[in-house]
């Protein structure tokens, strides 16, 4: 499942991205995926579309999104970015139910298909699962677990996930209704590995049942790991994508992020097991109180239509 | 003991110690929300006049305002109340810690404390930084054998995992505070996990929070101020810390703890059962699962962001505003 060396044409600046297995579905994806709310912060339409350019050419199929990235406009600009090229990637959006219904899902859907200029979905995810009573509100007769399997079956979608960056636990709770789950999206990094741990206590249950694991948030989110010192960039990504999952999805806002991604994803190795322990020890002072991974510790990370839904402050009232 | 309908607030044991204290304790953090001094001064002589023999307060609240007024307050009765404060390090050092103890004593116009706890338990690594070598445990021990303090505790509002990390440490504590209402006995429970640990223990169970800190529940009527308040006296707990901001609102908490009665079990059921669907994703306990109720001094010595809008940020900022002066403030 680790990462080998790419094959296929060379790019200019070394080889292609390597692909991996997604699970059991047959498909093969880059071990770096672009990350979809970044292209909504990407400062121009023209940029976010050069980066997902850049990017398949390089070997990189996996994109991610959600409906509600910047409100609809992460999915346009993916959308015109891959027109007449969609059958080179491999997309996928999130629903934001947050515990509304069946049809609030079904909605989205359209509405996101329609942005992306596609007519079906390769993954469709569930998102943000991070509230302690989200799995009850999903699973609950005409939630938003019977729109996957409608969608599916209308062959709107091929594949079926859920994501969540708050807690461990959480995860395993929607893990326990066994529902066929394809993907299951998380945060992994240097820190996580020790403080509140996916990595230790997700990944190798989403392996064990054969699902793809998705890693994100492979630098705190925002950054906070390289910004404070805990780890360089490039060291972080390579720490994350060595771990055993499908693909490492990045937050790249910037053609300077891009190229530095793509030094790293190019030829990938993947650091030693030793070499991971000794990234982990280094990392164990700042990781121990979470306050680089305020997505686990803090309302920072908490979009504001999920906070609505579940009684919490907006972001403007309760920032972290 | 005087009072205004003729019952007094009941006195519990304070854990193993031969020492009584009311059931009810006066919050030191909303006294700092007062009006003005002379109503804050007058609210705690009314206070003690109406039972209430505990006073909880904190170095850090409102930048030792609290302190400063509760201390004018008990001006003259001071050895009629069991007298807490809180100590700030937030992992760093006993020196800090001791000079902490300096400035609350200052304020507080008194010598010594019944009650000094270390404040806001909430980081995971909180219990390792305080138990290490030159951490604040020593400056407890030391603060007790000076004969400055009576007993020592610890607080927190965040996770009972990290209270019962504190637990493990294996430190003599007297007493440990928890956020303890009907929302937290079905989320993320300190009522659960950590009030049996404690009674088992014979350690002095501080409850607080009864209202959720700021009353979210009550003012979207899902129960009322005094449904909470009993319930949370209603726990085998020592006292039920509540804050006292208006001289209205003391007026009714006396009227709840004056002749005070636990409620029968079946009601305390009911009261969970009433508040079992917004209990769910913890929306009335920001305290557990947000920074909202973490104060400044432990953001930063935890490099955790700040907000500017907090009122304690405001205040450090007000404080340095024009001055010259950093904060936090040379020694």
């Amino acid at each position: 499942m680790l990462g080998a060396a790419g094959s296929g044409a060379q790019g200019q600046s070394g080889g292609e991205v390597p692909k991996r297995p997604l699970g059991r579905t047959g498909l093969q994806v880059s071990a770096l995926g672009i990350g979809g709310y970044h292209l909504g912060s990407a400062k121009s339409d023209a940029e976010a579309n050069q980066i997902i350019n850049e990017a398949l050419d390089a070997g990189v199929n996996f994109f991610d999104n959600a409906w509600e990235y910047h409100q609809g406009l992460s999915e346009e600009r993916l959308g015109r970015a891959l027109k007449g090229k969609r059958d080179r990637a491999v997309v996928m959006t999130k629903v934001c139910t947050h515990g509304r219904d069946k049809n609030a899902a079904m909605r989205q859907i359209e509405e996101s298909l329609t942005r992306l200029q596609t007519d079906h979905l390769d993954l469709w995810q569930i998102h943000e699962v991070i509230y302690e009573n989200d799995p009850d509100l999903i699973f609950a007769p005409n939630g938003a677990a019977e729109a996957l399997l409608q969608a599916r079956q209308q062959g709107k979608v091929r594949f079926l996930g859920f994501t969540g960056h708050k807690d461990p636990s959480i995860h395993l709770k929607m893990l326990s209704h066994n529902f066929p789950f394809d993907t299951v999206q998380m945060p992994l990094n240097c820190l996580d590995a020790t403080f509140r741990s996916f990595e230790t206590n997700v990944l190798p249950e989403v392996n064990r049942r054969g699902m793809a694991a998705l890693g994100m948030k492979s630098l705190g989110g925002s950054g906070e790991l390289v910004r404070e010192g805990a780890v360089v960039a490039t060291m972080g990504l390579r720490y994350a994508m060595s771990l055993p999952v499908a693909v490492t999805i990045s937050g790249i806002d910037s053609l300077d992020v891009l190229h530095q991604n793509l030094e790293v994803a190019r030829n990938f190795h993947p650091l030693s097991a030793a070499e991971m322990q000794a990234v982990r020890d280094a990392c164990r002072f700042e990781a121990a109180d979470g306050h680089l991974e305020l997505f686990k510790t803090t309302k920072k990370y908490d979009g504001d239509i999920g906070r609505e839904m579940h009684g919490f402050p907006s972001a403007a009232e309760l920032p972290v | 003991m005087p009072n205004t309908n003729g019952d007094a607030i009941p006195l519990r044991p304070f854990g193993r110690h031969n020492v009584s204290i009311s059931a009810l304790g006066f919050g030191g953090h909303h006294l700092g929300d007062a009006l003005d001094e002379g109503t804050a001064v007058r609210m705690v002589r009314e206070a003690v006049d109406g039972g209430i023999t505990f006073f909880d307060n904190c170095w850090e609240y409102h930048l030792g305002k609290s302190e400063a007024w509760m201390g004018a307050g008990l001006k003259g009765v001071r050895d009629r109340v069991f007298l807490m404060t809180k100590v700030c390090t937030h992992g760093r050092d006993k020196g800090l810690a001791l000079r902490m103890l300096e400035e609350s004593l200052r304020r507080l116009r008194t010598d010594h404390l019944d009650l000094w706890q270390v404040h806001g338990m909430g980081f995971e690594n909180d219990p390792d930084l305080f138990i290490r070598k030159n951490g604040a445990a020593e400056a407890l021990e030391q603060a007790k054998k000076e004969g400055k303090v009576r007993f020592v505790g610890f607080t927190g509002h965040k996770d009972p995992s990290v209270h019962l990390r504190m637990l493990a440490t294996g430190f003599p504590f007297d007493s440990v505070q928890m956020p303890l209402n009907p929302f937290d006995s079905q989320f993320h429970s300190f009522e659960q996990r950590v009030l049996p640990e404690l009674n088992r223990r014979d350690i002095a169970a501080l409850g607080m929070k009864p209202i959720c800190g700021h009353g979210d529940p009550v003012l979207k009527g899902i129960l009322t101020a005094e449904e909470a308040l009993r319930y949370a006296m209603s726990l085998p707990v020592t006292t039920t810390i509540t804050g006292i901001d208006k001289p209205e609102i003391l007026q009714q908490t006396l009227k709840v703890a004056q002749g005070f009665q636990p409620m029968p079990a079946p009601a305390m059921q009911s009261l969970r059962d009433r508040c079992r669907q917004s209990a769910a994703d913890g929306r009335f306990e920001l305290y557990k699962l947000s920074l909202k109720f973490d104060n400044p001094e432990a953001r930063l010595a935890h490099r955790f962001p700040i907000d500017m809008q907090q009122a304690e940020v405001k205040e450090m900022l007000k404080m340095t505003e024009n001055s010259g002066h950093p904060y936090p403030p040379a020694k």
